[in-house]
């Protein structure tokens, strides 16, 4: 009976502070607004001046006229017309061929006996975290029509090599294998680990086979997310360039994102036709965020799970063939890229396998040593770091106002928070190009450092504060309040409360901005200049050279830079259930 | 019961989760038409017996025979996976495909079994009359209440007939009223139906009022099988009269040992007071053994203070609570010989861990002794009253302390 008879200490008067309960709630809202104001200037204003942009007929330099030449361009023009067939069969496709793959994948991954699934999903997230341009040469030195290493081999038995990584197929190759299935297969793996088990152990118990179960019950389960999963591929594959920009400008390949660069660094700009096209796609985009935000408000219920834990299913005699199909994707997607990636940067003349003696460390040596290339690395060092350090300050606190706050605007700040991912980075480019150039107190910015970190902090942000929103919502409000409870004031609850619990996820983000950063292309080939030229750009203007030995060394370091982030990131604990 | 009539036989069934035995030994025969219960604690191994019969874990060790077929047997390394065994099983999440309607949800174990469209639709639409979801058919499954969900699994568990049903909490998403309700229907169903039912559950009064027999299980054994009845009027372990149930304990020593009963002097501040009760089963109580003795508080017999003869002890109701229907009352007990009270000790003084002080009094009474107890709403109490607490010796039991 030591409860009732015990003592309690005598009260500990609160340190008394004066300010009203209304003031504080007037404060926030009204924090909360300028905040919803910045992001809204930084993502829609830009968006905004496309569009304005796309009117605006007149050559640079000389004063503004509108027309809708650009328009009747971007709809008439045979070329411009090509690039928008070409952008959507090739998303069609590279869609069409990776999703199956993807499902089986992560259906294996995630939800069998599969040996080694863990190892092989590490893969799958580093591959996801390779460089696009990096794993292009690779693909060039092993595809690439006379000298590919494949094709040469090939050739001894047909007489020619019958592959061509500058084709139609060959971009869709490389786009299948890097970002296209990896990001699929690390999307979907977390949530067919998530489902609920039940649902497939129900249809055992009723007399379903494991085949007719996979087919009747989990996949249609899923396909709530699975369709969430394929538009967000589809929008992620609208965002890349630098596949086309390499693979198809050799055969006068364009999709409509190569196409907008291409208008706009040729000698006479045409801004008003990019602007139009860059319009159009984003029109196209529209139906799909909307179908996406609606199938992820529809997949809730697939992660009710009981306290159960899944038990994977046993897949017998199928188990090595299985593990066989995956090793064999994991080697496509990861290990060759990364090996030939490596062999390149000691080849005298990239590609030429046949020549005697081809190996040398010059390539090395070059770059290491050359100038351009050690500011460049400063520059992406600085970069990436101040983006990752902008990123966690401005993506915490959307996530925060979201998730924790009552303010009116935050459903509204969650959408625009997102609505980057739908932006195709070339856009974005464009749009932040105009911001800068086109605002007068901003121009001085144009060719610092600052227009490519907010560039990437727009780019990173939807996954960003996804990230940090999904952490916020698993915390739960209770310990935040039951700290307020006992005394704390808000920003030392946010800072020894909500801080401290939430390091290893903000570490995560600040990692995958680090790495998006140092690699990003599509949003800053446009904003880039010599001056704060970073690794990225570099290597995209040594391949526009045909400066390959050195491109790829560039490629190198970029990769390393991006496996150490993802490598940082995973053992922080991100599982990639995002999205 | 014949050997026919054993619808499911468990014979020394064993699961381990890496070292960690979940099931251990457990051997089971189930008649057919019975509402058969595995009752414990989480972890005590009842939902992994019930994914062992479904065949959604495989044993490490016994044989489990589903009507005269093994269905899983280790010596014989055999198999058999879940959807040949035929059995019906409502998870307790319900497990409603999201994707499909409430027809097709109940419809999809007649597809699987090749059953005729027309002859489908029929069963399907007597199964959902039988549980009061008729008209519901083409009503997507997500936009059922959580109780049309648990009627819903229930019909697609039942559909095909199966051998056997097997029920998996499927009562803890509920609320409380809905629950009873639920509970009466199970069984009126059941009864009509004449299906025979594994069922489990951690809550013993679902387990006591559902089924024909109950098995008590713990740390992946069986405690004890029995009808329901017997389980709480005769618990075979300390275990099982603690969890069927509330249960007043007293210690005291073993006085004499005779006959049908024994006699128990008290400890503690019952001090010079002495119950009879019966022993435990199988235990055996030598003069000077240290005891529990145990008794059910509805079967403690209360009445104003009065003559404290017999097996009777004395108690001062220190906190009365109206909850409605009854009275609950703390009572703390005396020997009933003690009639003098000495003054409450002060608040404060000779606290090994308290050392602050503080507003809180102290215990009015020096007894250690406090029991809960339900009184009749037609008494007339009040606190501080002095009771008298009969316990008839053939509802108090002895067990080794």
């Amino acid at each position: 009976m030591a409860g009732v008879t015990s003592t309690l200490p005598p009260p500990v008067p609160l340190p008394a502070r004066g300010r009203g309960f209304g003031a504080r709630v007037e404060a926030q809202t009204v924090f909360c607004s300028v905040v919803l104001a910045v992001v809204a200037f930084g993502v829609l204003f830009p968006l905004l001046l496309v569009v304005l942009e796309s009117f605006q007929v007149a050559p640079p330099g000389q004063p503004a006229a509108y027309g809708l030449d650009g328009w009747r361009a971007a709809l008439s023009e045979p070329g411009l017309r090509a690039a928008l067939s070409n952008t959507l069969k090739v998303t069609f496709v590279r869609q069409l061929l990776s999703l199956p793959l993807a499902v089986l994948i992560a259906w294996l991954l995630a939800r069998t006996d599969l040996p080694g699934r863990g190892w092989l999903e590490f893969a799958f997230w580093a591959a996801f975290f390779l460089p696009t341009l990096t794993v292009t040469l690779s693909w060039i030195l092993l595809l690439d029509p006379e000298y590919g290493l494949v094709n040469t081999w090939l050739a001894r038995i047909f007489g020619k090599g019958p592959f061509d990584v500058y084709s139609f197929w060959g971009i869709v190759w490389v786009h299948v294998v890097t970002g296209s299935l990896t990001v699929k297969v690390i999307l979907l793996t977390p949530a067919f680990r998530n489902m609920n088990a039940a649902f497939e152990e129900a249809s055992y118990v009723a007399g379903g086979t494991t085949l007719g179960t996979a087919l009747r019950i989990t996949v249609p389960v899923m396909a709530p997310v699975i369709l969430s999963v394929l538009l967000l591929g589809t929008m992620v594959s609208l965002q890349t360039f630098e596949v086309e920009q390499v693979l198809g400008l050799p055969f006068r390949f364009f999709v409509f994102s190569t196409m907008v660069y291409d208008l706009l660094v040729t000698r006479v700009p045409r801004y008003d036709a990019a602007t139009a096209l860059a319009v159009l796609i984003l029109l196209a985009m529209l139906p799909l965020v909307f179908v996406q935000q609606w199938a992820t408000r529809r997949r809730r219920y697939t992660t009710v799970t009981g306290q159960f834990r899944n038990q994977p299913l046993r897949l017998g005699r199928w188990r090595w063939p299985a593990l066989a199909l995956l090793l064999a994707t994991a080697l496509v997607v990861l290990g060759i890229p990364v090996a030939f990636a490596l062999l390149g940067t000691f080849m005298k003349l990239f590609g030429f396998f046949h020549i005697p003696d081809p190996w040398t460390l010059a390539n090395w040596t070059n770059v290491l040593a050359d100038d351009l290339f050690l500011r460049s690395l400063r520059n992406t060092v600085v970069l990436a770091v101040c983006t990752a350090l902008a990123a966690l300050l401005v993506h915490s606190l959307i996530a925060y106002i979201v998730v924790r706050t009552r303010y009116a605007g935050r459903r509204v700040l969650d959408t625009i928070s997102w609505l980057p991912f739908t932006v195709p980075g070339i856009i974005l480019g464009l749009a932040l190009l105009w911001l800068f150039l086109g605002v007068g107190v901003l121009r001085p910015l144009y060719g610092t450092m600052a227009v490519l970190v907010i560039a990437g902090l727009i780019s990173g942000m939807p996954l960003g504060v996804q990230i940090i929103k999904s952490g916020l919502l698993q915390l739960g409000s209770e310990l935040e309040e039951a700290s307020r409870i006992v005394g704390a004031s808000w920003w030392t609850t946010y800072r020894r409360i909500v801080l401290r619990l939430m390091a290893p996820t903000l570490m995560a983000v600040g990692m995958i901005t680090f790495v998006g950063a140092a690699r990003n292309i599509g949003n800053i080939a446009l904003l880039a200049t010599s001056a704060n030229r970073p690794l990225s750009i570099l290597q995209l203007d040594l391949i526009a050279q045909r400066k390959f030995e050195e491109a790829v060394v560039v490629a190198c370091i970029i990769m390393f830079i991006s496996l150490a982030g993802a490598l940082v990131a995973r053992f922080l604990g991100l599982r990639g259930s995002v999205g | 019961m014949g050997p026919a009539l054993i619808v499911l036989r468990l014979d020394g069934v064993s699961k381990l989760f890496g070292p960690v035995p979940a099931v251990e030994g457990v051997s089971l025969e189930i008649a057919r038409g019975e509402i058969f219960t595995l009752l414990g604690p989480s972890g005590c191994g009842k939902t992994t017996t019930l994914r062992l019969v479904a065949g959604l874990e495989q044993p490490d060790a016994g044989e489990i025979v589903l009507r005269d077929r093994i269905v899983a047997s280790v010596p014989r390394r055999t198999f058999v996976p879940p959807h040949r065994r035929n059995l019906g099983m409502v998870f307790q999440s319900y497990a409603i495909w999201p994707h499909m309607t409430v027809f097709e949800n109940v419809a999809y174990p007649l597809e699987l079994r090749g059953v005729r469209r027309a002859t489908v639709r029929e069963r399907v639409a007597t199964v959902l009359g039988l549980v009061g979801l008729a008209g519901l058919e083409t009503r997507p499954a997500t936009l059922l209440s959580g109780g049309q969900m648990q009627r819903l699994a229930l019909c697609r568990a039942l559909v095909y007939e199966p051998d056997l049903l097997l029920l998996d909490e499927p009562f803890s998403n509920l609320d409380a009223k809905l629950r009873e309700q639920m509970r009466v229907e199970l069984k009126l169903l059941q009864r009509r139906l004449g299906v025979t039912v594994l069922f489990v559950t951690h809550d013993q009064v679902e387990a006591l009022s559902l089924s024909d027999r109950v098995a008590v299980m713990q740390g992946g054994r069986v405690e004890q099988v029995g009808p329901p009845r017997e389980l709480y009027e005769r618990p075979a372990s300390a275990f099982v009269r603690d969890f069927l149930g509330q249960t007043v304990i007293l210690r005291g020593v073993v006085k004499e040992a005779a006959g049908e009963t024994v006699a128990v002097a008290m400890d503690g501040a019952l001090a010079g007071a002495t119950l009879r009760g019966c022993p435990s089963p199988g235990a055996a109580l030598a003069a000077g053994a240290a005891v529990q003795v145990a008794i059910r508080p509805e079967d403690i017999e209360v009445a104003l203070a009065g003559e404290t003869e017999g097996n009777a002890l004395a108690g001062t109701i220190e906190a009365l609570l109206f909850v409605g229907d009854r009275y609950e009352a703390r009572v703390a007990l005396e020997a009933p010989q003690r009639t003098s009270r000495s003054a409450p000790a002060l608040p404060g003084r000779d606290e090994p861990e308290g050392g602050m002080g503080g507003p809180w009094p102290g215990p009015p009474c020096r007894s250690d002794q406090r029991v809960l107890l339900l009184l009749s709403r037609g008494g007339v109490w009040r606190e501080g009253q002095r009771v008298r607490l009969g316990l008839p010796a053939h509802l108090v039991s002895v067990w080794p302390a």
